[in-house]
């Protein structure tokens, strides 16, 4: 029974290795996403809600707020509030580095950077 | 004469009592001789970052709590790093003596990870004299953080990566351990086509006993493929810090630049470097439980 256990469990672990080894690079597999990092057309509706969707809202939507500081960033208003200190967080420059653990892509950070410089529209 | 000689021959007799070690040694020479397996090379199945030759032995239970703080040069404000944190939970059993497996989650890209460390040869002296241990490491990582771009079509497997290890391991003295790790990691997903798939990396790593319960430990790890090209910035993951064993617990305490706990996080993606003061005060927390009583639980086979 021991040995079966064993032998199963080795066999899984080795599994992964056969089953997805992959030589992939996101340039190659995504080539229109990678050449075209949008710096020129960046909105708060089609640029910035969903670059904060996908990389904050775990935290700092309305209904997580409380995981997040007490900080939402769901509301128009609310981003532009916490504006400078979300360029700080996702460049890294500043006390609290955000998202925890990983950094954003840079084609996001420049996107979000280009959106505040512009006087942070709401469009 | 006869007699001169009986009584040179007992003084002889009376000076071998005295002579202890030749008496052993004649001992040793009529008993069977024995294995003397090496143990504690390490004290922890870990040398800091980077997995040690030790192995749970069958039936025990590590649970393990990692962290590393942020950077030491971010500052007073925010108390030199401690701040902020990234946590890597595991739990590790030995299912035998010369096999352990071990699953894990870490905050680091929301990785779950798992793994299995064998033994294939043991230091021993005695009946069989071998120079070092060795032990294979394999561990398999899925990062489970959000793709960044949900639109286009994502695979699972970009999700994957894998870490195959030879631990070569020799405890030279009472007091040093030394250790040579070469390392391959596969990633099945990198950002540009200048960044390699495949890893290859050196790791050495040290432990050298300071008294009974601590030991002064180093670890580095040496990142063969060049690194001038690559489209992140990264550097070789140097540690240096303490073990603490205090009953049950070790403790481990130390600096590194590195923020990943796993290999694939340390040995391709430490983007801190110690001359810059990217250091991270880190700690890893090891409590043994004995969940099944083996009938030789010292892990002599």
């Amino acid at each position: 029974m021991k040995r079966i256990f064993i032998s199963l469990a080795v066999a899984v672990i080795f599994s992964f290795f056969f089953v997805s080894c992959y030589y992939d690079n996101e340039e190659a597999l995504y080539p229109t996403l990678n050449n075209a990092c949008d710096t020129t057309n960046v909105t708060f509706s089609g640029t910035i809600t969903p670059l904060l969707s996908n990389n904050c809202y775990s935290c700092h939507s309305n209904a997580n707020a409380s995981f997040g500081a007490g900080i939402h960033l769901q509301a128009y208003t609310d981003v532009i509030a916490y504006s400078a200190k979300i360029v700080a967080a996702i460049k890294r420059t500043g006390p609290f580095p955000m998202p925890p653990g990983v950094q954003l892509n840079a084609c996001s950070v420049s996107q979000f950077d280009i959106w505040v410089r512009n006087g942070m529209p709401n469009n | 004469m006869r007699r001169l000689f009986l009584a040179f021959l007992f003084l002889l007799c009376t000076l071998a009592i005295f002579a202890q070690d030749d008496l052993m040694n004649l001992l040793d020479q009529n008993s069977p001789k024995q294995i003397n397996y090496t143990t504690a090379t390490f004290k922890s199945t870990r040398v800091m970052n980077g997995h040690s030759i030790e192995r749970m032995p069958a039936g025990q239970l590590d649970v393990r709590i990692s962290h590393r703080f942020g950077q030491i040069n971010t500052g007073g404000y925010n108390f030199y790093g401690l701040d902020q944190s990234n946590i890597h939970l595991s739990l590790e059993y030995g299912i035998t003596n010369w096999l352990m497996v071990g699953i894990g989650r870490g905050e680091y890209e929301k990785t779950f990870d798992g793994f299995t460390k064998f033994s294939i040869l043991r230091q021993s002296t005695g009946a069989k004299e071998m120079p070092v241990s060795v032990s294979v490491l394999t561990s398999a990582a899925m990062k489970t953080i959000k793709f960044q771009n949900p639109a286009v079509t994502n695979y699972f497997t970009s999700r994957l990566s894998y870490v195959a290890q030879v631990l070569v391991a020799r405890k030279i003295s009472e007091a040093l351990s030394v250790q040579l790790t070469p390392s391959y990691v596969h990633r099945n997903m990198v950002a540009t086509e200048l960044d390699p798939n495949d890893l290859f990396a050196m790791g050495a790593g040290a432990r050298l006993k300071l008294t009974k319960r601590t030991s002064l430990n180093a670890e580095y790890y040496y990142l063969v493929n060049p690194r001038t090209y690559m489209s992140q910035k990264v550097y070789n993951p140097l540690s240096i810090g303490f073990d603490i064993e205090t009953g049950g617990h070790v403790f481990q305490l130390f600096f590194t630049n590195s923020i990943g706990m796993i290999e694939k996080a340390f040995i391709g993606e430490t983007t801190g470097t110690w001359t810059k003061g990217d250091i991270r005060f880190g700690f890893n927390i090891s409590r043994v439980f004995t969940l099944k009583k083996h009938a030789n639980p010292a892990g002599n086979q």
